[in-house]
């Protein structure tokens, strides 16, 4: 039986809804939930994702800081009963837009020029499916956490941002929508090139640190 | 008896989508009776469900330190005096 893949007991269901993350109870008879009760559960997050968009601790603590302060100026606006989180997560990355205005491109076409499934090819250059009973695993296993943080950070931002919210906090494109404040079909897309360029930097990491013998580089 | 009614090219037009559980449940049963007659694509979407793993479980949460944690709440508890710094 062919497994689709989910969250354990969530075969096939759909994704959460944009608005279970962090909601807040919409009950008239509860006082409003200070700013502080609601973004200190959501401060791991927060922090997370910060640093994943820039490339160090101290400005990742920093761009916390300015979005808390930022929310604590907005919170009037904040509509009691919606996602805390999205709207938190919001100001953060317009925060950090702010910050890094001037962002690196790379040129669509040569997003473009990298071949879908890009380490699948890789994998089947190194002969690992017919050998290997999880090539994915078998070819990543060598890459570490700090490596892949690396090929993250390396991306242009627009790219940067929607990758992590996908990979690291596990937001649907709706959710990504919401913070990003684009169309889901923008978020699709950003994801589908940020998934490519990911691949193929990763693919560049490992054979930089020698961990696996291939293909030339690509050149995005 | 099963009908596959999608081609490989319109499952692979949906593997993004279908690995992020962002298809409708129509399209999900559809993409999913593809993949258990054709093992090229099968073999496509278990890599890519693989790679994302991965990532996902290596791009974990990072624990946030106790001094920002105290930062916040100060700057919470009085934010003009953070902005005016």
């Amino acid at each position: 039986m062919f497994r689709h893949p989910a969250r354990p007991g969530h075969e096939v269901a759909p994704r959460r809804s944009a608005g279970q993350f962090c909601r807040v109870s919409a009950s008239t008879d509860v006082a409003r939930p200070s700013l502080e009760a609601l973004l200190l559960p959501v401060l791991d997050r927060a922090y997370s994702y910060a640093l994943r968009l820039v490339r160090n601790r101290a400005d990742a603590e920093d761009l916390v800081q300015e979005a808390a302060l930022a929310a604590a100026r907005g919170f009037s606006g904040f509509e009691q009963g919606t996602n805390f989180g999205a709207w938190y997560f919001r100001i953060l990355t317009n925060c950090f837009y702010a910050r890094h205005r001037r962002r690196e491109t790379t040129a669509d076409a040569d997003l473009d020029e990298i071949p879908d499934l890009y380490l699948y090819e890789r994998a089947a250059d190194l002969g690992l499916h017919g050998t290997s009973p999880d090539p994915a695993g078998e070819l990543l296993a060598s890459i570490d956490r700090d490596q892949i943080d690396e090929a993250l950070v390396s991306l242009p931002n627009e790219y940067r941002v929607v990758a992590a919210l996908y990979f690291v906090q596990d937001f649907s494109y709706a959710e990504i929508a919401d913070v990003v404040n684009v169309p889901v079909g923008t978020v699709r897309s950003r994801l589908h090139r940020a998934r490519k360029l990911l691949q193929l930097r990763l693919w560049n990491v490992a054979r930089e640190h020698g961990l696996v013998r291939g293909a030339p580089e690509g050149s995005p | 008896m099963t009908i596959d009614r999608y081609t490989c090219a319109e499952v692979f037009a949906r593997l993004d989508d279908y690995l992020d559980r962002e298809l409708d449940p129509a399209e999900v049963e559809l993409v999913r009776q593809h993949l258990e007659t054709c093992e090229k694509c099968s073999s496509e979407y278990r890599f890519e469900a693989g790679v994302r793993e991965n990532l996902k479980t290596k791009l974990r949460r990072i624990e946030v330190p106790a001094s920002l944690t105290a930062q916040v709440r100060a700057a919470l508890a009085d934010p003009g005096a953070t902005d005016s710094e």
